[in-house]
């Protein structure tokens, strides 16, 4: 997620980095994604990491924002987890969705 | 010799470890973590069980080991049925797409005598006939009924007040039953009417011809007659004398009615569904305000926030569960709608909740002026002048409309099995699309759902009846019964 130029607007800057051969990229985003009501989300890529800025839209409450911290790094577990059994079971999935829209046998 | 085989026996195929099968996983509290999979089947349980099961490292020993398999989470050596059942259920879930539309929207007329601030088709005054359906529209939106190749035909007669067009009404019903003679599709009529108009002539041709009536009571009669203002504010009285009166001519289970929730309402829930019980009913839908019409227009919508709505929901549906319980028989139509999609593999046919979206495949709507449009909301949106989902004209063929880049355009972008958050959300095989919704709040077919009513609004209601049904045995039991009828 890439910011404008001035984000002075913003508030209090968060920092947060994730390893790269630990995560993808892709959990960040969609992390980013999920929690978009509440943060905005700067990723930049260095050679061995991801290091997000993360602003709060309503940086009033400190407590309620370093919650929202912690939230964005479980969440960011969660969807790494995701896109690991997304992975894991795709070829079950396209099995199991060509055999519901094909003739099965099993439903005569 | 044993008579049984020793339990080691059983296990045989387990010890070589299991594969993940497809599935999403949320939190539904803070301690409990939900897990569905492509049928909608669900399992609830701990944070670390859920790791564990992830990484390979659940025992079959565990108690979560058999209920994952047995709603095919994993397989094993054991058995490899999973694939199989799981492909019959996805089948099962979305039969109702090759049938394509079997909901038929008649909008026979604009006209109503009623006023209500909150209505979100845009009624017009009942002596402007111009707003009524003419013969030709009608006669050619009944060859758009049955080019539609579904075998059930619902045709449902709504306005304004369907009432005031009553001749239209019966010419539509006659020619089709005329034309289902040689088509023999299952035909069901429905009228949705605020009874206020209803004459024995008119019950005297619901009873000839079967004709199912749905209607309106928003509560108790001060709160019903402030919500739905007419001459003589009456409305109330005329709707209680014409559930009476149905009841007696057409029989008790041919009239339903729906509520809707004005801030007049959300501190009387209970008030509410009392006066559906002293009337006689075993059901009530209980409906937030929609964003399209004269809701918008008079503000009625902005009178309350989401919060309120969902206290509103959820004090009512608990006191639903406690009538139950105390021996009377109450469903809330919208939890049941849900939890067909949660407990059996069946799809309810509720626009609203289906993906691909309901517009077009679940309902078409034809207007007095002769525009087809995709659901019941794309002719209110239509109304306050946003033509995006007017498909065409009843002039148009069938194979037109439903290949309509008007249709195919919205149906395709959001489609929730590949809309961003609805990928990963383990809500979404409950959930559906809805992009008239979506357009109307957002401008997009899609929606950001994080910032979306509806995505929240239903998330919550689908965590609210899951925690109920995991927290009471009784309670699973009676959101069983209300799933499968």
């Amino acid at each position: 997620m890439v910011l404008s130029e001035d984000d002075s607007d913003l508030g209090a800057e968060r920092r947060v980095t994730f390893a790269r051969d630990i995560f993808d990229v892709e959990a960040i985003k969609r992390a980013a994604y999920r929690l978009s009501g509440y943060l905005v989300v700067d990723i930049q890529a260095t050679e061995h990491e991801y290091h997000c800025r993360l602003f709060a839209l309503d940086s009033t409450n400190v407590d309620a924002i370093d919650a929202l911290i912690n939230r964005f790094r479980g969440e960011v577990l969660d969807q790494d987890l995701r896109i690991r059994i997304a992975k894991e079971t795709e070829a079950y999935r396209n099995l199991i969705l060509s055999l519901a829209f094909s003739k099965t046998g099993v439903t005569g | 010799m044993s008579k049984f085989a020793p339990l080691a026996q059983f296990s045989r195929g387990q010890e070589s470890g299991y594969k993940l099968l497809p599935f999403k996983f949320d939190a539904l509290d803070e301690d409990r973590w939900l897990v569905t999979n492509l049928v909608g089947e669900f399992h609830v349980l701990p944070r670390q069980t859920l790791e564990n099961f992830i990484h390979h490292e659940l025992s079959p020993n565990a108690p979560d080991y058999c209920a994952l398999k047995s709603k095919h989470f994993l397989i094993d050596g054991d058995s490899d049925v999973a694939l199989d059942l799981l492909a019959l259920k996805t089948r099962t879930r979305y039969q109702r797409l090759a049938n394509f539309t079997g909901l038929h929207l008649f909008v026979i007329t604009l006209r109503c005598e009623h006023s209500c601030p909150y209505c979100q088709v845009s009624r017009q005054n009942d002596d402007k006939t111009q707003f009524d359906m003419s013969e030709e529209v009608a006669d050619r939106a009944l060859d758009l009924v049955f080019h539609s190749p579904s075998p059930n035909i619902k045709i449902e007669f709504q306005g304004g007040e369907p009432l005031l067009n009553f001749g239209r009404l019966r010419q539509v019903v006659l020619r089709a039953k005329d034309r289902n003679r040689s088509k023999q599709k299952n035909l069901a009529f429905v009228i949705a009417t605020n009874l206020a108009v209803l004459s024995d002539d008119v019950l005297a041709f619901c009873r000839e011809h079967d004709i199912h009536i749905s209607t309106s009571l928003d509560g108790p009669e001060d709160l019903h007659n402030r919500n739905r203002p007419r001459p003589g504010n009456d409305s109330y009285q005329r709707t209680i004398a014409g559930i009476r009166r149905v009841r007696e001519t057409l029989g008790r289970d041919r009239v339903s009615a729906v509520m809707t929730a004005t801030a007049g309402s959300l501190a009387r829930v209970r008030e509410i569904i009392d006066e559906y019980v002293a009337t006689g009913f075993h059901g009530i839908f209980l409906r937030p305000l929609s964003p399209y019409g004269f809701a918008v227009k008079t503000k009625w919508i902005a009178a309350y926030d989401q919060q309120a709505w969902l206290r509103f929901y959820f004090e009512g549906l608990d006191y639903i569960i406690d009538l139950n319980k105390r021996g009377y028989p109450f469903r809330e139509f919208y939890a049941a709608t849900i939890l067909a999609k949660m407990l059996t593999p069946f799809q309810p046919g509720f626009v609203d909740l289906m993906s691909p979206a309901g517009i077009g495949i679940g309902a078409l709507v034809y207007n007095y002026d002769g525009s087809v449009y995709a659901s019941d909301e794309s002719r209110m949106l239509a109304e306050m002048g946003d033509e995006t989902f007017r498909l065409g004209t009843v002039r148009d063929s069938y194979e037109a409309l439903i290949t309509s880049e008007k249709l195919l355009d919205p149906l395709e972008q959001s489609f929730a099995a590949s809309v961003p958050m609805c990928v990963d959300c383990a809500f979404e095989p409950y959930c559906g699309a809805d992009p008239v919704y979506h357009h109307a709040t957002q401008r997009d077919f899609v929606g950001r759902k994080p910032e979306s009513g509806f995505c929240s609004r239903n998330i919550a209601i689908f965590r609210g009846l899951m925690t109920r049904m995991e927290a009471d045995a009784d309670t699973r039991h009676l959101f069983t019964r209300w799933a499968n009828r």
